[in-house]
């Protein structure tokens, strides 16, 4: 017997890129990954299609050439990512607490010692995956609303296509919020409830009231700020500055993450 | 070269691991051996940079682990057998840790084929694996990066014995390659079958580090020889002749003598000169048990009532010299 059978060679590839490849053969490899991707692709056909019928109802004219083209489908996609972005960031979510629940964390953590690469490496594969999602889901969900909508919708091919860049840049970055959140909690439960509680009811409970002082503070959340880029308002800032305040909420779980992975004994 | 200074660890009031200081070397199997909570896993974590220490150094070839960019080519071990994904195959899982560390698919297919998991074996989800197809899969996934150093916790637990002789020979001929191979275990007889040397810990503290030769004779008096022959009365003037000689002899039922003090060659003879048949004369090397025994005397966490001594049943009785 000879466990010598290999010859010892230097990997020629860097860690970070061994690390990501890791992460890449993990996320294909367990089904979960299938049916979040199936069920998030369900999800947005039918919140879009819902959608859809709901804007054409609410149209109480009978003559579609009066109000054409009064919804566009960029639209519609990004209304039904309030519903569809909890099926999406699973797979963030996964990444790591799934590694918490079945203890291969400490497997993955000796084939990589440095814990931000660790992270680094969960937070390219998540967000690629999810963005990548999110462009598919932007298809889906532009295609069924165009087909409910009918004369009712609009479809501006620049404007459609960059609505859909946008949802699907917002859920990769909901997903590696997800990602570092999950690090920190370690439990996936805990982390969905902690993520609906940023993303929506206390954002929501700040709003409320109509005190500007708390809708200033509610703008600052990851899901309104996400909305706001969204929707590619002026109001309160400009869309950029809602995308890199959701993207600060992104970079800051993933350090609270580093952090939590470097000081807890795994 | 795994290199313990002083390595300490704290979990609250609780000291797991108190001022280890040890080296082990590369060429032999060294035991690491201790009762059940004595903190030999929790030394093998901080070895692997999991744990971090409260005080002291666990360096490999003179590293920390955590500064390795490719750990699994200088460290591969076995700590969490069974621990995959519920739903994700073990080759899968391989390929995964195989790929952090640019290691390529054929040698994924190497360590299958070397710890004897085929193919239908290699495609079971996590949940589906037995123990010991958990273990033989950690083993094929510390072999992976072929490393120099290797920690084996605890390799035989659910094992049958043919995975257990395997186990053995995989942990020599690892060990004959010139790497360093540490394996835990609180099974002292196995280790006494597998270890050139051993490192003793109890309540975190090390109690002995020396080879197993060494720990076995310390731990008591002598070594022993089974005597067997047909005839009780030519036992009889057999022992009471070896105890003129100065040997302490116990009788063993009826066709047995258990002689300590001289050797093998030596009852022998006596025997051919009194002319009394044998029919078996075998060394018995003292276990390895009683010296862990003795050793860790005081230092087991939660100490069992007191038995009776080993190797003492009620049918032994002293036969002194007349």
């Amino acid at each position: 017997m000879n466990a010598r059978t290999a010859t010892r060679t230097a990997p020629t590839a860097g860690p970070l890129a061994g690390a990501v490849a890791a992460e890449w053969t993990k996320l294909w490899s367990v089904r979960s990954t299938w049916w979040t991707l199936l069920s998030a692709v369900l999800l947005s056909a039918a919140a879009a299609g819902q959608l859809a019928i709901y804007a054409a109802n609410a149209n109480t004219n009978d003559d579609p050439a009066d109000d054409r083209g009064m919804v566009t489908l960029g639209s519609v996609v990004i209304d039904s990512l309030e519903l569809t972005q909890y099926a999406v960031l699973a797979i963030g979510l996964l990444a790591v607490t799934a590694e918490f629940g079945a203890d291969t964390l400490r497997t993955t953590l000796r084939c990589t010692p440095s814990r931000g690469r660790v992270l680094l490496a969960k937070a390219a594969v998540s967000g690629a995956v999810t963005f990548g999602a999110g462009l598919l889901l932007g298809g889906v969900g532009a295609l069924v609303a165009g087909a409910v909508l009918g004369e009712w919708g609009d479809a501006p091919v620049g404007g459609t296509i960059r609505d859909v860049l946008a949802s699907a840049t917002y859920l990769a970055l909901v997903g590696v919020l997800a990602l570092g959140l999950g690090t920190v909690l370690r439990s996936a439960v805990l982390t969905v409830i902690v993520l609906l509680a940023v993303l929506m009811i206390v954002p929501l409970s700040l709003q409320e009231p109509g005190i500007a002082v708390l809708t200033r503070i509610a703008d600052a959340f990851p899901g309104v700020a996400g909305g706001h880029f969204l929707a590619g308002d002026a109001d309160p800032y400009p869309p950029v500055v809602g995308l890199l305040l959701l993207a600060g909420w992104a970079a800051a779980a993933l350090v609270a993450g580093r952090a939590a992975l470097r000081h807890r004994d795994a | 070269m795994i290199t313990l200074r002083g390595l300490t660890k704290r979990f609250g009031p609780t000291t797991a691991v108190d001022d280890l200081t040890v080296d082990i070397a590369p060429g032999r199997v060294t035991g690491f051996l201790g009762p059940n909570g004595a903190g030999k896993s929790t030394t093998m974590r901080m070895v692997l940079g999991l744990d971090r220490p409260t005080a002291g150094r666990a360096l490999v070839d003179g590293r920390p682990y955590r500064e390795l960019r490719h750990p699994l080519h200088t460290v591969g071990a076995l700590l969490d057998a069974g621990a995959i994904h519920p739903a994700r195959s073990g080759r899968a899982h391989l390929l995964a840790t195989a790929r952090s560390n640019g290691i390529g698919r054929r040698r994924v297919d190497e360590v299958l084929a070397l710890v004897g998991l085929d193919d239908r074996a290699a495609a079971k989800p996590g949940r589906t694996l037995s123990l010991g197809m958990g273990q033989r899969l950690g083993i094929a996934g510390a072999l992976l990066g072929d490393p120099p150093v290797l920690l084996f916790d605890e390799p035989v637990n659910g094992l049958d014995p043919d995975g257990v002789r395997w186990i053995r020979q995989l942990t020599r001929s690892l060990a004959a390659q010139g790497r360093t191979v540490l394996v835990s275990s609180h099974l002292m007889s196995e280790m006494q079958q597998t270890a050139d040397h051993l490192v003793v810990i109890g309540r975190g503290r090390l109690i002995a580090d020396a080879p197993t030769s060494e720990v076995i004779a310390g731990g008591s008096a002598a070594a022993s020889v089974r005597v067997r022959g047909p005839q009780p009365a030519g036992l009889a003037t057999l022992a009471r002749r070896l105890a003129g000689d100065g040997a302490v002899v116990e009788a063993d039922g009826p066709h047995g003598l258990i002689v300590t003090g001289l050797t093998a060659d030596r009852v022998g003879d006596l025997a051919y000169e009194l002319g009394v048949a044998l029919h078996e004369l075998t060394p018995v090397a003292a276990s390895l048990e009683q010296a862990f025994m003795a050793l860790t005397d005081g230092s087991v966490e939660y100490a069992a009532a007191p038995a009776a001594p080993a190797g003492s049943p009620a049918t032994h009785h002293r036969i002194e010299a007349r």
